[in-house]
C-alpha cells in the first residue's frame, strides 16, 4: 500500500494505483476523458491535469502512479487554467451543436465545460468541418466533428476485444476516428464504444433524435436476451423502451459492457409479433373473458380429471416473483405437481458447482466444454480476455467443433458428435489416452482454479462434472451457458427445472394423459430438446392456454392466449447464470390489454373458483445466501451415462452439430434484422468447396428421410469436415426435430421452395 | 574564445577523406581499429566507463549523458536493442545527414562498439525516409561490413555476434521523438508512448532498448582510440568534446561544421563565412526550429549546453539558423508554427488544437489582419501548450514563437498597427502548406 495525500487528505492505495483512482476514491473528482479503467492511462487528452509537490509541470493524474509521500492539488490557479486551457482547445473545432446533439444532457464536454470551463470563447477562426453521421456499423453512427480524440474506442476495439475494426486516420489537427479500410465494424462488441465515447461523437443509430434527457425515464435493468444478464440501464420514452446502455457494477468489478445482441434488441418489446390481443379459440376476446373462461374450463377439467391432469410449463424468462406466482397457481390452485420448465438443452447442472464470474476473473484454466462463449454469451468471452489480461488463463476446449478463437486462444479438443461427456469421462478416467489428451487431462486436474463453461447439451457431462470436481485440489466451478434467460430465477421460485420434469408433463401430454397445458411464456416446439415430442403433446392435449408476449406456433393448438408484460414494463429480480440475484426496474409500459403476471394469474385463479393470495410473503433475496441462489449439496452424485449409441451416418451424409448462437436466438427484432446473418448454417471450407458454395455463401438444403428444409450456409473453419453446424432455435431448420444421432444429406439449394420457409 | 579548432575531422572525416564511405578506404585510414581493440579487450562495462568519462551528451536535442543512458539498462539477463535514431528531420538540423552520406561505417563501428558495450545482439537503425542517399550508402556499406566479417556471426572472429537492420520511415517530424520512432518501427502509427516505462526497460516489441543519435554513436570509435582526455580537451567540464553544428540562413557558407563546444554563435557564423555580406545578425536560433531565438546582443554566447540555457534558449540537434535584418519575424514564426501543426501527431489535445489556432492567429497577424488582443491571445494559448503537451513537441511549437515575442514584439505590434508587413515581406506560398 503507498499513502500518499490528496487535497490535505490521506489515502492509502494499492501501489501502482493512478492517481486519478486514488482520488476518486476520496470522493475528489478528477475529469477525464481518455482514461479508462478498463483501457487504462493513455494521456492524450490532458483534461486531468494536477498540481504535484515538487513537480515543475502540471501532471496528468491518469498516467501517473502515486508513490510514497505524494502530495497532489486537483485545484488551485495553475490546475484550473490548464483544465480551462485544454477545455478551450477541445471547443475551437466542435460545432457546438448541443440543441440536436442526441448526448445533450449526458455528455461530459458539455459538464466539464460547465465546471471547469473559462464560460467564454476566445477563438475568431474557422472551424475544421468534417464528417457527420458516418455510419461505422449497422448501429454506430460516428460525427468527427464532436470527437475529442480520446481513443476509448479504438483502444476497447482493438485492446479489449480483440477486433481492430476502428483506427485513428489523418495526422495533426486533421486526425479523426475511422473504420479500418472503411469497411464497417462488424464485432458484436462495437455497441459498446457508444457508451465509452464521453462525448457526442459516437451514436446509437436506431435512438438518433429519439429524445433529449428531460423526455426520458433511465432506469436500471439487467439485459434480458441471454443468461449472463448484464447489467444496463433502459431508457424509456412514451411508454417504449428505445435504448439500453451498460452499467458498470464497480463492487462486482464489471465495467458494465453488453454485446449488440442484447444492446440492439430491447425493440421486442413493441415488435410486430408482439401479442396485443386476448384470444379465446382462435377469435379475439377481452381479456376479462378469456379470464373467466379459462378459470371455468380448468375448474372443470380438475373437476372431471383430477388435478393431475392439468401440466404447467414456464419458459423461464419472465421475473422470478412472477415465475413464484405462477408456482403457486399450479400447485395451491390448480394442486397439479405436473410443473416445469422448458430448456433447449437436456443437462441438469448439480447446483452445488454453480460458479461466479468472480471465480472466471480469478481462474487459473477454463474449459470450454461444448461451447463457444463468443457465440452464446458473448459478454462471458470479454469477461474470459479480462481474466487474461491480468493473469494466465489455460484455455481449453472440447466439443464437436473447435470452440476457441483467434481473441480467445487455446487447445481445442474436437470429438465425434454427441460424445463430449464419454470423453470427459475418458479423460478422468486415465486409461489409454494419447499426449495430447493427457495433456489435457493434466491440465483439467492440476490448474489452481477451474472455471468450466458448460453448454449442458450433453446430459452426461453432470455426472463427468461433479466427478471433475471431487477429484480436483481446486476449487471448481461450473457456469452454465444455456438459457432461457432467468431459469435460475424459476429455480429460485420453486419450479422444477430439471429435463425429466418437462419431458414428463410432455409425454404424459403425448400420450393423452393430459386435459389441459398451461405455459407461460414457453414455446416447447421451438425450444425443447425433443421438439417432436413437444409438436405431438400440443396436438394430443385438449386444450393449451398460452400466457406470453409471443406465441407459439401452431397457433391454432392454442385454445387461449392471454398476452403478458415483459421485461422492461414490470420491476422484478432475475437470476443469472451464476444464479445471482438482481432486480430490473421497468421504464416502459405493457402494450394494450398485455399484463403482468401476478394479476393475471390470481385473476386466473378467482375465475378457477380458488382465490390465491399472493401476499409479500415471498422475497427472492431471502435466502441465506444473499444476493445468489441456494446452492444445496448434491444429494445424489449423478448418474454415470450410459455409452452413446454410435451414430447411424451413411455414406454421403453429414453429422448434423448444434449449439447456441445468440445473434439467431435473441428475440425478434427489427433493428437487429439489420444485421441478421443471412447465412446462419456453417460447414468446412473443404465441404463447402466441394458443395460449390458461393464464397459469401449460399442456399443449401439440409434434408433428413422426408424432410427438407432450406437455409443459408458459408464456411467456417471451425467446423470438422463431414459436419454441418445448425445453430439452436433457427427457424428455418428446427434442428431440435431432426433425429442427431442420424446423419443429414446437405446439398445446394438455389432458392427457398415453397412450404418450406420458416415455420 | 573556444577551443582552437581541432586539427582535423572526426565525425565528417569524408571532408578529409575521400572515398571513406567505401570500406578499404575506411579501413586505410584507421576505420575499425576502435571495434577490434574493444572486442579484444572484451571488457563492455569499461567501454561504458569510458563513454562516461568523456561526458559525450546525446547529440539529438535532450544532450542527456550516453553513459548514464546507457547504465539505466535493467541488469536482469533479457537481450538488449539499439536504436539508432537517424529520423533526422529538425528544420534547421541536416549534420546526421552528411555524416551517414559520407561516413557511414563509422556510424556501424560505433553502433557495434556500442552494442558490445550494452549487449545487444541486435540493432536498428531508422532512418528518414526522404534520405535515400544515406539509405543506400548506409546499407551498401552494412553489406561490405557484413562480406568482410565485420557484422553477422562472430563479429571479426570473436564470440559477439551482431546484425544490423536499417529501417526507413515515411515522413513524420515526430518519430524523431524516441517512442514515436520504437511505435513507427514497430509498424504502428507513430505516436508518442507513455512513460514510464521508459524504452531502457520496454522498448522496442517491449525489449530493453537504448535509443541514440546518428552524432552520438559516430563519437564512439575515436573515443575508443583516443581516450576520455582527448575528448576533454575541447568544450566545457559539463559540455565537452565536438559538435556538428549545421549553420543555415542568412551566412556565406551554410552547411555543416564539426566545432568544440565552447565556441561562441559569433565565432560559429564566423566559421561559415560570416553573415551574408553587407547584412547584419538579427536572430539566431541555435538549436533548430523549436529552440527560442536569440537576438544579435546575445552573440558571444557559447554553445555549450548549460550557456545556452542561460541565455534561454537550447542547444537541441545544434541547428544554427541565422537571420538578417530582412527577415519578417512574424513571417518566420508563423512559418514554423505551421510546421509543427503540420507535425503534430494529433494524440494529444493542446498541441493538435493549440498549434492550429496560433497557425491561424499568426496568419491573421502576417496578413495585416491582427488585432493587438492577439498578442495576448498567442501568448496564453501558448502557455496552454507548453508542458501541457503529451511529449516534447508542444514545447518546441512554442519555443520560437514566444521568444520572438519578447525579443521583437514590436514588430508583431507594427503588423497589427500598420495592417502590414514593415519589412515588406510577401506573405509567405501557402500552396505547399
Amino acid at each position: 500500500m503507498t499513502q500518499l495525500t490528496i487535497d490535505g487528505r490521506t489515502i492509502s492505495v494499492p501501489e501502482g494505483t493512478m492517481v486519478v483512482d486514488a482520488a476518486a476514491k476520496l470522493g475528489i473528482d478528477i475529469p477525464i476523458y481518455c482514461y479508462h479503467q478498463s483501457l487504462g492511462p493513455l494521456g492524450a487528452c490532458r483534461i486531468c491535469l494536477v498540481e504535484i509537490e515538487k513537480m515543475p509541470k502540471l501532471q496528468t493524474a491518469c498516467t501517473t502512479a502515486v508513490r510514497e509521500g505524494m502530495v497532489v492539488r486537483t485545484g488551485g490557479p495553475a490546475v484550473e487554467k490548464g483544465r480551462q486551457g485544454i477545455l478551450e482547445f477541445l471547443l475551437i473545432n466542435h460545432p457546438l451543436d448541443c440543441p440536436v446533439c442526441d448526448k445533450g444532457g449526458e455528455c461530459f464536454l458539455q459538464d466539464y465545460s460547465f465546471w471547469y470551463g473559462a464560460g467564454k470563447n476566445r477563438f475568431e477562426e474557422s472551424k475544421i468541418q468534417r464528417r457527420k453521421d458516418y455510419p461505422v456499423s449497422s448501429y454506430i453512427l460516428l460525427d468527427q466533428e464532436r470527437c475529442v480524440l480520446c481513443q476509448r474506442c479504438i483502444r476497447f476495439m482493438g485492446e479489449y476485444v480483440g477486433e481492430e475494426q476502428l483506427m485513428l486516420e489523418g495526422r495533426g489537427v486533421h486526425t479523426v476516428v475511422s473504420t479500418v479500410e472503411g469497411q464497417p465494424a462488424t464485432s458484436p462488441y462495437a455497441g459498446n464504444v457508444i457508451d465509452l465515447c464521453p462525448v457526442g461523437a459516437l451514436l446509437s443509430e436506431p435512438y438518433h433524435f429519439k429524445a433529449r434527457p428531460w423526455n426520458i425515464e433511465r432506469e436500471e435493468t439487467l439485459c434480458s436476451v441471454c443468461p449472463v444478464g448484464c447489467a444496463s440501464l433502459v431508457t424509456g420514452r412514451d411508454g417504449r423502451a428505445v435504448r439500453l446502455e451498460g452499467r458498470p457494477q464497480p463492487e462486482l468489478n464489471d465495467y458494465g459492457f453488453l454485446c449488440d445482441h442484447g444492446r440492439f434488441t430491447y425493440d421486442y418489446t413493441y415488435h410486430p409479433r408482439r401479442l396485443t390481443a386476448a384470444e379465446l379459440d382462435g377469435a379475439p376476446q377481452s381479456p376479462s373473458a378469456v379470464i373467466a373462461a379459462v378459470g371455468e374450463r380448468l375448474a372443470r377439467a380438475v373437476a372431471e380429471a383430477g388435478p393431475e391432469s392439468v401440466g404447467v410449463l414456464t419458459g423461464g424468462t419472465h421475473t422470478v416473483e412472477e415465475e413464484w406466482a405462477l408456482a403457486r397457481f399450479a400447485q395451491d390452485v390448480v394442486g397439479t405437481s405436473r410443473l416445469g420448465l422448458v430448456k433447449p438443452v437436456a443437462g441438469d447442472l448439480p447446483l452445488a458447482l454453480l460458479g461466479t464470474f468472480g471465480d472466471l476473473a480469478a481462474a487459473t484454466g477454463v474449459l470450454l466444454l461444448g461451447v463457444d462463449p463468443y457465440e452464446a454469451v458473448p459478454v462471458v468471452h470479454l469477461k474470459l480476455r479480462e481474466a487474461r489480461r491480468a493473469h494466465p488463463v489455460a484455455v481449453w476446449g472440447l466439443g464437436d467443433r473447435t470452440l476457441t478463437r483467434a481473441t480467445l486462444p487455446g487447445d481445442d479438443y474436437v470429438v465425434e458428435p454427441g460424445r463430449v461427456a464419454a470423453a470427459l469421462g475418458a479423460v478422468l478416467g486415465g486409461g489409454d489416452l494419447d499426449e495430447r489428451w493427457q495433456a489435457l487431462a493434466e491440465g483439467l486436474l492440476t490448474t489452481e482454479r477451474l472455471v468450466v463453461l458448460w453448454d449442458g447439451a450433453d446430459p452426461g457431462a453432470a455426472a463427468a462434472l461433479a466427478q471433475l470436481a471431487a477429484r480436483r485440489a481446486g476449487p471448481t466451478a461450473v457456469l452454465p451457458t444455456h438459457g432461457p434467460r432467468n431459469w435460475l430465477g424459476a429455480v429460485r421460485a420453486g419450479i422444477p427445472a430439471d429435463d425429466a420434469a418437462a419431458r414428463g408433463i410432455l409425454e404424459d401430454a403425448a400420450e393423452g394423459r393430459l386435459s389441459a397445458l398451461i405455459l407461460l411464456g414457453a414455446d416447447p416446439i421451438r425450444d425443447f430438446p425433443d421438439g417432436d415430442l413437444a409438436a405431438r403433446a400440443l396436438e394430443r392435449v385438449p386444450s393449451v392456454y398460452f400466457m406470453g408476449a409471443f406465441a407459439p406456433e401452431p397457433r391454432h393448438a392454442l385454445a387461449a392466449i392471454l398476452p403478458t408484460a415483459v421485461w422492461a414494463e414490470v420491476t422484478g429480480t432475475y437470476a443469472n447464470m451464476e444464479g445471482r440475484l438482481q432486480v430490473a426496474h421497468g421504464a416502459a409500459a405493457a402494450p394494450g390489454p398485455a399484463r403482468p403476471v401476478r394479476p393475471l394469474v390470481t385473476a386466473l385463479a378467482r375465475a378457477f373458483g380458488r382465490p390465491l393470495r399472493l401476499g409479500d410473503d415471498f422475497d427472492p433475496f431471502a435466502d441465506q445466501d444473499g444476493d445468489r441462489i441456494a446452492r444445496p449439496p448434491a444429494s445424489q452424485v449423478p448418474e454415470d451415462p450410459a455409452a452413446p449409441a454410435p451414430l447411424r451416418i451413411r455414406e454421403g451424409e453429414w453429422a448434423l452439430i448444434t449449439g447456441e448462437v445468440v445473434a439467431v436466438s435473441h428475440p425478434p427484432s427489427e433493428i437487429a434484422e439489420r444485421s441478421r446473418d443471412r447465412f446462419p448454417l456453417r460447414l468446412n471450407p473443404a465441404d463447402a468447396d466441394r458443395l460449390g458454395l458461393r464464397p459469401e455463401g449460399g442456399l443449401v438444403e439440409v434434408s433428413q428421410a422426408e424432410r427438407r428444409f432450406v437455409a443459408g450456409a458459408r464456411r467456417d473453419a471451425r467446423i470438422p469436415e463431414g459436419r454441418v453446424f445448425v445453430p439452436r432455435g433457427l427457424p428455418e431448420v428446427p434442428v431440435n426435430r431432426l433425429d442427431r444421432g442420424a446423419g443429414v444429406r446437405v446439398a445446394l439449394a438455389d432458392r427457398v421452395p415453397e412450404g418450406v420457409a420458416a415455420q | 574564445m573556444g577551443s582552437p579548432r581541432p586539427d582535423r575531422h572526426y565525425l565528417l572525416r569524408q571532408r578529409d577523406v575521400s572515398g571513406i564511405h567505401q570500406l578499404a578506404v575506411y579501413r586505410e585510414h584507421g576505420g575499425y581499429q576502435a571495434l577490434q581493440q574493444a572486442l579484444e579487450a572484451n571488457q563492455p562495462d569499461q567501454l561504458v566507463e569510458l563513454t562516461k568519462a568523456s561526458g559525450l551528451r546525446g547529440r539529438g536535442g535532450a544532450g542527456f549523458p550516453t553513459g548514464m543512458k546507457w547504465s539505466f539498462l535493467p541488469k536482469d539477463g533479457r537481450a538488449r536493442v539499439l536504436v539508432v535514431n537517424a529520423d533526422e528531420g529538425e528544420p534547421g538540423t541536416f549534420k546526421d545527414r552528411e555524416l551517414m552520406e559520407g561516413n557511414p561505417h563509422q556510424l556501424i563501428e560505433g553502433m557495434i562498439i556500442t552494442c558490445f558495450a550494452i549487449g545487444a545482439p541486435e540493432s536498428y537503425v531508422y532512418i528518414r525516409g526522404e534520405f535515400l542517399h544515406g539509405y543506400e550508402r548506409l546499407t551498401a556499406a552494412i553489406r561490405e561490413a557484413e562480406e568482410a566479417g565485420i557484422l553477422g556471426e562472430r563479429v571479426m572472429g570473436t564470440d559477439f555476434s551482431h546484425r544490423m537492420f536499417v529501417y526507413r520511415g515515411a515522413g513524420a517530424y515526430i518519430c524523431g521523438e524516441e517512442t514515436a520512432l520504437l511505435e513507427s518501427l514497430e509498424g504502428k502509427r507513430g505516436n508518442p508512448r507513455s512513460k514510464p516505462p521508459f524504452p531502457a526497460v520496454a522498448g522496442l516489441y517491449g525489449r530493453p532498448t537504448v535509443v541514440n543519435n546518428v552524432e552520438t554513436i559516430m563519437n564512439l570509435p575515436p573515443l575508443v582510440l583516443e581516450g576520455a582526455d582527448w575528448y576533454r580537451q575541447w568544450g566545457t567540464e559539463k559540455s565537452p568534446g565536438l559538435k556538428v553544428m549545421s549553420v543555415s540562413g542568412h551566412v556565406n557558407r551554410p552547411g555543416n561544421y564539426e566545432v568544440p563546444l565552447d565556441w561562441t554563435l559569433a565565432e560559429l557564423i564566423e566559421a561559415a563565412g560570416g553573415v551574408r555580406t553587407g547584412h547584419q545578425v538579427k536572430a539566431v536560433i541555435p538549436g533548430g526550429s523549436s529552440m527560442p531565438c536569440m537576438p544579435a546582443s546575445q552573440l558571444d554566447t557559447p554553445i555549450d549546453y548549460e550557456s545556452l540555457v542561460q541565455a534561454g534558449s537550447m542547444l537541441g540537434s545544434g541547428g544554427c539558423i541565422v537571420m538578417d535584418e530582412t527577415t519578417c519575424m512574424v513571417r518566420a514564426v508563423a512559418r514554423v508554427v505551421r510546421f509543427y501543426r503540420n507535425e503534430s501527431c494529433g494524440k494529444c489535445t493542446p498541441c493538435r488544437e493549440g498549434t492550429f489556432w496560433l497557425t491561424d492567429i499568426l496568419d491573421r497577424l502576417e496578413r495585416g489582419d491582427g488585432e493587438m488582443s492577439d498578442l495576448d491571445t498567442l501568448l496564453d494559448v501558448s502557455d496552454n501548450i507548453n508542458g501541457k503537451a503529451f511529449c516534447a513537441l508542444g514545447d518546441a511549437a512554442v519555443g520560437f514563437l514566444v521568444s520572438a515575442l519578447k525579443h521583437f514584439r514590436e514588430e508583431f505590434v507594427e503588423h497589427i498597427t500598420g495592417q502590414r508587413c514593415p519589412l515588406g515581406a510577401r506573405q509567405y506560398d501557402t500552396v505547399n502548406h
